[in-house]
């Protein structure tokens, strides 16, 4: 993809931010431009799609595409998974079966990272309170982009008013999180969907073990590989660099955020490769440590701290 | 004659479980999947620290509260691990049914080397039959929850770890009665084990006699009809096989170009 395009789109843009960001201001509980630090590695080459950056280049960019596509976002989930992504997202909140507690009713804190617009966070505290009848768990939003905590604000607006008051909102960047969230402080970490857009997942996953109690669980759901089934291998690729570009194009009017969605995926590490990356954090893995989700086109990683 | 053997089984029984079973629950890379037996390598065993610490927790209170979440939580609390912690079992109760299984036979593997001192178990069918009743008293406990363990453990996804794990289990016992068979009779003897084992299995679920005695007898029954099964199956295909070859003689000799 064409780094000028991008450019172009994100400059086209421009305005939907702006009114986001005031939309931000009216419930801003959050601390500001935290995402403008710069990490310890700032200069290192990763990748973005299919091109190699650096860290602090594929920062702004991540934040250009998903700045982009914020308010079109849940729309273009639907449409590009088919429809398969929310079941996907009930799968993975049910596993995690938070708020069941011995006894019943104990404080859990979870902290879902890159939750933007809330789509796992919702289904968590669903799950919590209503499913395991427990209001004492509470959730934290973080995102390193302000266009999609927004969005998310704005759809918390619709919740009970028992959830909204177990939810709080923090933009933040994952490889460095604030301190307000201390050393070994949380049940929960869960990231669905966003771990490929960071810049360096390493240091990401030791943040996640710093955060997280001992015997706390981090939990990550992400595109992933489908080498098992080449047949429909071939017809995801298919659908992936020539339909979801094109449905960008159309709906969203950005085919360039989309096309790096799509490039993103295909360098992400396989669920193997993942999973070492994930216990060479520190986390112990269970049995062999994911679990495919429609043939592999999703993966859900899971690590526990050791005691 | 076996101790020697026995007790090298017992160590590395690990590295009898099979296939399918290592597959899935081996933890990360270090990983090389033998599909045969090796006295001298044991592979790796089917559960890692975390899960084998949580489960054997919550196995204490399967009796209570069956195999079931709540079991696996309060297991989790036991074992010093925060709630939320029982989430990385990756099938749930189906998990604590298996470290059931994989510890019962584990156990069997260990009682085997004082149970086959005993000089009256003469033949491999005798071993076989006291090991497979050992294998059954390991259920008292929890005998009156195994009807829903059943269950879970017939639902689709968790059908061939569970099939999986009982062909683990009759490879175990005619291994450890001293079974050298390379023949054909491998796998007849291992599907007629299975069949016995898990057929008695059920019948122990409703049995309410003192110490289980009509299970034994039912296990005793079906293990006897199976050896006269096979006894008649295989005399009868000799007289099969002497009738056509004598058929065939008789023929050549009237001139038939056979």
């Amino acid at each position: 993809m064409s780094a000028h395009s991008l450019l172009r789109s994100r400059a086209g843009l421009f305005r939907p931010t702006a009114c986001i960001s005031q939309t931000n201001r009216l419930f801003s509980t959050t601390r500001q431009s935290r995402s403008s630090e710069p990490t310890p590695t700032a200069n290192r080459p990763t990748h973005f799609g299919y091109e190699t950056v650096t860290e602090s280049v594929k920062q702004e960019r991540v934040a250009g595409v998903f700045t982009s596509v914020a308010e079109s976002y849940d729309k273009m989930n639907d449409l590009m998974s088919l429809g398969v992504h929310r079941l996907w997202k009930d799968h993975f909140v049910s596993s995690l079966n938070p708020g069941a507690t011995n006894p019943i009713g104990m404080p859990q804190r979870i902290l879902d990272v890159a939750g933007g617009t809330g789509d796992i966070a919702f289904r968590m505290l669903q799950h919590a309170h209503v499913n395991n009848g427990n209001p004492n768990v509470h959730v934290t939003i973080s995102d390193i982009n302000p266009a999609m905590l927004a969005v998310g604000k704005q759809r918390s607006l619709s919740l009970p008013a028992s959830h909204q008051s177990s939810l709080s909102f923090l933009e933040a960047n994952a490889e460095v999180l604030p301190s307000s969230i201390e050393d070994n402080s949380l049940d929960l970490y869960t990231v669905s969907f966003g771990i490929r857009n960071f810049s360096n997942i390493p240091a990401a996953l030791k943040e996640a073990h710093r955060v997280l109690k001992p015997g706390g669980v981090f939990a990550c759901m992400e595109f992933s590989k489908v080498d098992k089934y080449p047949i429909f291998n071939a017809i995801y690729k298919q659908w992936s660099f020539s339909a979801i570009p094109l449905i960008g194009q159309l709906v969203a009017g950005d085919r360039d955020s989309y096309q790096y969605l799509v490039e993103s995926i295909e360098r992400f590490p396989s669920q193997d490769d993942f999973r070492d990356m994930i216990a060479e954090a520190g986390f112990a893995i269970v049995g062999k440590g994911y679990e495919d989700l429609t043939g592999g086109v999703a993966a859900i990683h899971k690590g526990i701290k050791p005691l | 004659m076996a101790s020697p053997c026995i007790s090298r089984a017992a160590r590395c029984l690990g590295s009898t479980a099979r296939g399918p079973i290592a597959r899935q629950t081996a933890p990360a890379s270090s990983l090389c999947q033998r599909h045969y037996h090796s006295y001298d390598h044991p592979s790796t065993p089917p559960f890692g620290t975390v899960d084998r610490s949580i489960l054997a927790a919550a196995y204490k209170h399967v009796p209570e509260h069956g195999f079931s979440l709540r079991a696996i939580g309060l297991g989790a609390r036991d074992a010093g691990y925060p709630d939320i912690s029982s989430s990385i079992l990756p099938d749930g109760q189906f998990s604590l049914i298996r470290y059931h299984l994989v510890a019962q036979r584990e156990r069997l593997a260990d009682k085997s080397r004082e149970l086959l001192k005993d000089d009256s178990l003469a033949t491999v069918n005798d071993k076989v039959a006291a090991l497979t009743w050992e294998r059954l008293v390991g259920n008292k406990d929890i005998i009156h929850r195994w009807q829903e363990a059943l269950a879970i453990m017939a639902q689709p996804s968790h059908l061939p770890k569970s099939l999986a794990e009982l062909a683990a289990l009759s490879d175990d016992i005619w291994f450890l009665a001293g079974d050298k068979a390379v023949d054909p009779s491998w796998y007849t003897k291992r599907a007629a084990l299975s069949m016995v084992y898990s057929s008695s299995e059920l019948f122990m679920t409703n049995d309410r006699s003192p110490s289980f005695f009509e299970t034994r007898q039912f296990l005793h029954r079906r293990l006897g009809e199976v050896q006269s099964v096979g006894g008649t199956v295989g005399a009868v295909g000799q007289w099969v096989g002497f009738t056509l070859n004598a058929g065939v003689n008789v023929l050549r000799s009237k001139g038939v170009p056979i």
